[in-house]
């Protein structure tokens, strides 16, 4: 029997997760910008986004983060570590590309070291994500072979009822069953149609243009320099993306005492690659794009079996200069 | 539509006539409302070309990419009001020679776009006075009144919430026209000036940074603005120290591609025993 939870029921259980532990997060439209916070009251979520500005990842791999501590002394370096403070939580209305960019980089955080940051926060995060039911034209989960109702990288799916009555429970670990059962009281037996997913047409062939990628020759095909002569390296893609996880470790204080910080960072900048000797292997913006490409689309599945792109299209929305994925597989997929 | 269709033909003949070797407009983008510059080297490039009044990014910035105006050949560029002062700031910044460059100026009153006369910087230079003189509306920002009722505070407090929300992407820097440097203040480590990372400290000391660098230089494209991924509305800083800029030192920035540079002018019969 299926599980249904309604929506007047979500303060009663917002205030039962905190009640046992939880820090309860969301989507919620701000002023200016919409984004996951923690919030008080389910009416405090903004379920009817199709998705928040700002992605998932960075609760979970922030834009700054203190590793630890140092102070260089006369005859002994001390230091402290900083590991993020146990915080149970739960992520109520993520979405299905959101989520999936989360499981997209477990393997890449848990390669050959693991990130103790990453993990602490994936153990101890309860992700229960919203099917869509609406998207935009910047929406390209189906392109990548994910879905409105993928169930990578979530706990919980629920699948929304018409006139926003509620959902369909589809608890799907041990994790999403445990923090399921502490609101059991309010999840009612019955079944009922659910709305359809949202139809998210496809915007290229995937597998057509991983074939041109993973082709050698095409690495320097002049198409590189076409595609991206109008991108101004801003970054504003990398970061925005849930799915791009590169950082750079730098000391801040002074010489004998400071912080290390783990710090996002961005192929798209110059300086990424940038040696000390002032040669750059990565010197104009179009190999700075192709990288872009080619991690997602043919290094990264080449290592851990699955693209580094869930689809989300934030990239593209976001973009400046109305660049991003989708355009350039679009015609990579013509080449 | 007129408009666009004669600069269409003039692109195509200064092209292929061999007066320019490239021209940056605009072209449809991936939903109605967006545009996308365009690098119209070919007729068939040219055919691309859209000018309307939702052509609004300032592309005098791609005018500076390295190498585009090193073999001395002209280069034609849509560019508003705000982009032909943008063009004159680069001039008398030492960053292009304007004999390089083909204006094909345009303006829009809501939908309506109209072609600005002239194609050197000098044929627009009553434009810009006639701008300077009557501001367009846009300066007058109903948030920028708000701020500038609030006392010190309020005021610091209202930005730094703003700031909170800053990842240092450096999309306001990379938008920009004016932030041509090879190397930014913040990608130098030795020293390290700026705090790389972008808790509060590190985004105040950026975004103040920024907001010094472009004193007497900035001209309100609002490039800066729109890059912005967490939407902090930067160019109201840049603004506001613009009228600052008019206020102390009479200077509206870009003006003409011989006037000197507000900031970075000395004279040894300065009257302060400061500079910055
Ligand atoms: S590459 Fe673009 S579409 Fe893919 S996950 Fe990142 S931001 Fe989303
Ligand atoms: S593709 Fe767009 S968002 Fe990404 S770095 Fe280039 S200009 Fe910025
Ligand atoms: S600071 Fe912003 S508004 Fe001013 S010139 Fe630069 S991009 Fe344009
Ligand atoms: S564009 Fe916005 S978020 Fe990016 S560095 Fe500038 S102020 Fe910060």
């Amino acid at each position: 029997m299926t599980r249904i939870l309604f929506s007047d029921k979500l303060d009663n259980c917002v205030a039962k997760w905190r009640s046992a532990g939880l820090t309860v997060i969301g989507p919620v439209q701000g002023e200016s910008l919409s984004s996951y916070a923690t919030v008080e009251k389910g009416t405090d979520l903004h379920l009817g986004l199709v998705l928040p500005d700002r992605s998932l990842k960075e609760l979970f791999f922030p834009q700054t983060e203190p590793m630890l501590s140092y102070t260089i002394k006369k005859n002994e370096i001390e230091t402290a570590d900083f590991t993020p403070p146990s915080a149970p939580r739960i992520i109520f209305g993520a979405r299905p590309c959101d989520a999936s960019g989360l499981a997209i980089d477990d393997p890449l955080f848990g390669w050959d070291y693991k990130d103790e940051y990453w993990f602490q926060r994936r153990n101890e995060s309860v992700i229960v994500t919203i099917a869509c039911t609406k998207a935009d034209d910047f929406c390209l989960c189906t392109s990548l072979k994910l879905a409105p109702d993928s169930t990578k990288g979530s706990d919980v799916l629920l699948r929304s009822l018409d006139k926003n009555r509620g959902w369909l429970v589809e608890e799907l670990t041990d994790r999403g069953r445990e923090a399921f059962a502490i609101i059991s009281e309010y999840l009612q037996e019955g079944s009922e149609p659910a709305l359809p997913t949202v139809e998210v047409p496809e915007k290229f062939n995937l597998d057509t243009c991983v074939t041109w990628l993973q082709n050698p020759e095409n690495f320097d095909s002049k198409f590189w320099k076409e595609i991206s002569m109008r991108c101004i390296g801003c970054a504003s893609c990398t970061y925005l993306c849930p799915t791009c996880h590169c950082f750079d470790i730098q000391d801040e204080g002074d010489t004998y005492s400071g912080i290390r910080r783990k710090n996002w960072d961005s192929c798209s900048f110059a300086l990424f690659t940038m040696h000390t000797s002032g040669h750059n292997p990565r010197s104009t913006q179009s190999a700075r794009w192709r990288q872009r490409i080619m991690h997602k689309f043919n290094y990264f599945p080449g290592k851990f079996s699955v693209n580094s792109c869930s689809g989300c299209g934030r990239c593209s929305r976001q973009c400046p200069v109305d660049m991003g994925i989708t355009e350039t597989l679009q015609e990579i997929s013509k080449l | 539509m007129i408009t666009q269709e004669k600069y269409r033909t003039t692109v195509k003949e200064l092209l292929a006539n061999g007066t320019i070797k490239m021209a940056i407009g605009y072209r449809p983008g991936s939903t109605s409302d967006r545009r996308r510059p365009l690098f119209i080297r070919t007729s068939e490039e040219a055919d691309q070309l859209v000018l309307d009044s939702t052509c609004i990014t300032n592309l005098s910035g791609y005018l500076v990419t390295e190498g585009l105006l090193s073999d001395e050949k002209q280069v034609g560029i849509f560019l508003r009001p705000e982009g032909i002062r943008s063009i004159n700031i680069l001039a008398a910044e030492y960053q292009l020679n304007v004999d390089q460059i083909i204006i094909f100026g345009f303006d829009s009153t809501g939908r309506e776009v109209r072609a600005l006369q002239g194609q050197t910087t000098g044929d627009f230079s009553a434009l810009l006075s006639e701008i300077r003189e009557n501001p367009p509306l846009t300066t007058k920002e109903p948030l920028l009144e708000r701020i500038e009722k609030m006392n010190a505070k309020e005021r610091f407090d209202f930005w730094q919430q703003e700031f909170s929300r800053c990842i240092k992407c450096y999309a306001c820097r990379q938008a920009c026209p004016m932030c041509y440097c090879r190397r930014c203040i913040v990608d130098s480590n030795q020293p390290q000036w700026v705090n790389t990372s972008s808790h509060t400290l590190g985004n105040f000391e950026w975004n103040v940074v920024r907001a010094f660098h472009l004193s007497g230089r900035c001209v309100q494209c609002g490039n800066c603005d729109r890059a912005c991924p967490v939407n902090i509305p930067l160019r109201l800083i840049n603004q506001r120290m613009a009228n600052e800029v008019v206020d102390g030192f009479d200077h509206f920035a870009g003006l003409s591609p011989t006037q000197e540079p507000v900031l970075a002018s000395f004279k040894k019969d300065d009257t302060e025993t400061f500079i910055l």
